[in-house]
């Protein structure tokens, strides 16, 4: 006989929603010609609608273990949960007119993203080394083939082929050091057993610590920490925009989750020796990232490196292992979301209005004649470097107060440095939207692409076919794009102002893990 | 034991035998060649693989694998009367089934 196990599928529900969405999704892209794309758009944000419900719902509800203890919904979770729904909202409005869902197909296309979505679900209620593996891999698997779907370009083609294989070090490197880790505790894949079986002093089991190196290397793989953050640039730059969009912001969210809550659960006990390994990657990060975006063309290799700064200033709030630092964590990670969809947001239209792809000229001079794009795209551009007024400076504020309160001030500085230096390349976007004239060619609308193909001195990446793949009105403006541009940069202007909803909300995530974490 | 060995070895034989003596043959070059699972087994430089073969092949295994797994749950089933087992599995093939849709509806059981 068997015993029907406990099953809560309240906490379960915004997963199951979200499966019964996939399903939908991809069958419906079955019926008639490939771009089905109202319908299909429009069922997925009904199923990230339903789970984004589903998951406010479960916000009021209390913690709970789920699956055996594989899972765990708890504040943390579900608040990355719903940034994670959000970016995803924001991206389907995105692939409208998009080159590469058109090409390869809306129904494909949406399901591949939910899939994702689901996978990045389950890694931020992940609390197992089987449930966390399975989860990214169910997370990577779909955007290794969203960056390369747009078929008939070869940079795409490369950006999912690298994102493939570097993604796929990073996940064996990560099973690896599972291994040890599942060894080193006496055979425990729960967070929670792993804790008592490594105990405090990581210092004398050897065996553990190469485990806890590895698991940390793979995590770095995936929200792109320097020194492993080399594929960042390139990935980003291929992908198709709304895809790299995606990528930059959901993936990091849910990463970060699942890193948090490996070393807060399962290494809590021994935080003060993994704390300066990590604070030193956090410094290096900054840097790099900082460094490395200084001397960018393209915007999206721009964004991506800025990415990279942004991922050490979010491992700065990780590492403290305090109350305060995964409430600015998850703070730091809301606002990312809203100011870096915006910008990805603006770098579509543009790409798909002008011959320049997603080189600076794209955006030079369109502060007169598309005043909304100009201002989404400076208000996002000052608020990723944290000026005041807007959501950036607020998660800063956060981080650096939380480092300093975590006796962390040096990492602090490191903040702030980086910041000073991010204005550099920020700002020079912004004086190409303002101060720049518009290029000769900008009005480009559909069409306009092959002719200005055979123009020289034009950035080497505009020449490729298959743009504009089907008769869609790409040069058309799509008002439910700008609709989720301007709705985005309300908010990040709004949440400057007036952050005390987003303090709130971000406040749920450290609850989730209070037991674990100190008061700080 | 003995006797279950002794009775495959025999029935096996016996087939194995019969085949060789019954079965019609008409030899010909293809079929001479050593068994290479569909492939020619001397390739040209320029030789391009048969993608439809790997579509299908890959498709096989992937539901291969989910019968593999109805197998125990199936004698599970008999051994228990757990409405919920069975809900579960229905589930399960539900799920593959709408894999299965896809899949044909796109055309990748299609031979081209």
């Amino acid at each position: 006989m068997i015993e029907t196990p406990a099953i809560d599928y309240g906490a379960l529900s915004p997963i199951i929603a979200l499966v019964a969405g996939i399903c939908v999704v991809l069958l419906v892209g079955l019926i008639g010609p490939r771009g089905r794309r109202g319908l299909s758009s429009a069922l997925t944000l009904a199923t990230l609608a339903a789970a984004a419900g589903l998951l406010v719902w479960q916000l009021g509800e209390p913690d709970a273990d789920l699956v055996a203890g594989a899972l765990r919904s708890d504040g943390l979770s579900i608040t990355i949960g719903l940034i994670v729904v959000a970016a995803a909202a924001l991206v389907v409005p995105l692939q409208l007119r998009d080159p590469a869902a058109e090409e390869a197909g809306f129904g494909e296309t949406h399901t591949l993203l939910l899939g994702s979505v689901l996978g990045m679900l389950l890694l931020a209620e992940a609390q197992n080394l089987i449930s966390f593996f399975v989860a990214l891999e169910l997370l990577s698997i779909p955007l290794y083939v969203l960056c390369g779907s747009h078929r008939s370009r070869s940079r795409s083609l490369e950006s999912g082929l690298k994102y493939l294989i570097v993604g796929s070090i990073g996940s064996a490197t990560l099973l690896y050091g599972s291994a040890f880790i599942y060894g080193g505790s006496g055979g425990a894949t729960d967070f929670t057993a792993i804790a008592q079986g490594i105990g405090a002093d990581l210092a004398d089991d050897p065996l553990v610590l190469i485990g806890i190196a590895l698991v940390a290397v793979g995590l770095a793989f995936k929200v792109s920490i320097a020194p492993f953050h080399q594929w960042t640039p390139d990935v980003y730059e291929g992908a198709p925009t709304p895809i790299t969009a995606f990528m930059a912001v959901a993936t990091k969210a849910a990463a970060f989750a699942v890193f948090a809550r490996f070393f807060i659960t399962a290494l809590g006990p021994s935080a003060d020796q993994w704390q300066p390994a990590l604070a030193a990657l956090a410094a290096v990060t900054i840097v790099v990232g900082n460094v490395g975006a200084l001397g960018q063309d393209s915007l999206k290799r721009l964004l991506g490196y800025s990415g990279v700064a942004q991922a050490g200033y979010m491992l700065t709030g990780l590492l403290l292992g305090t109350v305060k630092g995964i409430d600015a964590l998850v703070f730091y990670l809301a606002a990312y979301m809203l100011i870096n969809m915006a910008a990805f947001a603006v770098i579509a239209v543009r790409e798909r209005e002008t011959a320049y792809g997603d080189d600076i000229t794209a955006v030079q001079g369109i502060g007169k004649d598309r005043p909304a794009l100009a201002w989404s795209l400076t208000i996002s551009m000052l608020a990723l470097a944290g000026l005041p007024g807007t959501a950036g400076f607020i998660g800063k504020l956060f981080l650096i107060e939380a480092a300093v309160a975590g006796n962390y001030t040096w990492l602090g500085v490191f903040i702030v440095v980086g910041s000073m230096i991010s204005l550099v390349y920020y700002l020079r976007v912004v004086a190409a939207i303002w101060m720049r004239p518009a290029p000769r060619l900008a009005p480009a609308m559909a069409g306009a692409s092959t002719e200005a193909a055979g123009e020289p001195g034009l950035p080497r990446r505009t020449g490729e076919p298959g743009r504009t793949p089907s008769g869609a009105p790409s040069g058309g403006r799509c008002w439910l794009v700008l609709g989720a541009i301007l709705a985005a940069t309300a908010a990040t202007v709004a949440f400057g102002i007036v952050p005390s909803p987003l303090i709130d909300f971000s406040a749920h995530a450290g609850e989730g893990l209070a037991s674990m974490l100190g008061p700080g | 034991m003995i006797v279950f060995v002794g009775l495959g070895v025999i029935v096996g034989g016996a087939f194995t035998a019969l085949n060789h003596v019954l079965g019609p043959k008409r030899p010909s070059r293809v079929k001479s060649e050593p068994y290479e699972c569909g492939l020619p087994t001397e390739v040209t430089r320029t030789f391009r693989f048969g993608i439809s073969f790997y579509m299908v092949a890959m498709l096989f295994i992937l539901f291969d694998i989910e019968v593999v797994f109805l197998y125990p749950v199936g004698v599970l089933l008999n051994a228990s009367d757990s409405v919920f087992v069975l809900v579960e599995i229905a589930l399960f093939v539900f799920l593959l089934l709408v894999g299965f849709v896809y899949v044909w509806r796109r055309g990748a059981l299609n031979w081209r």
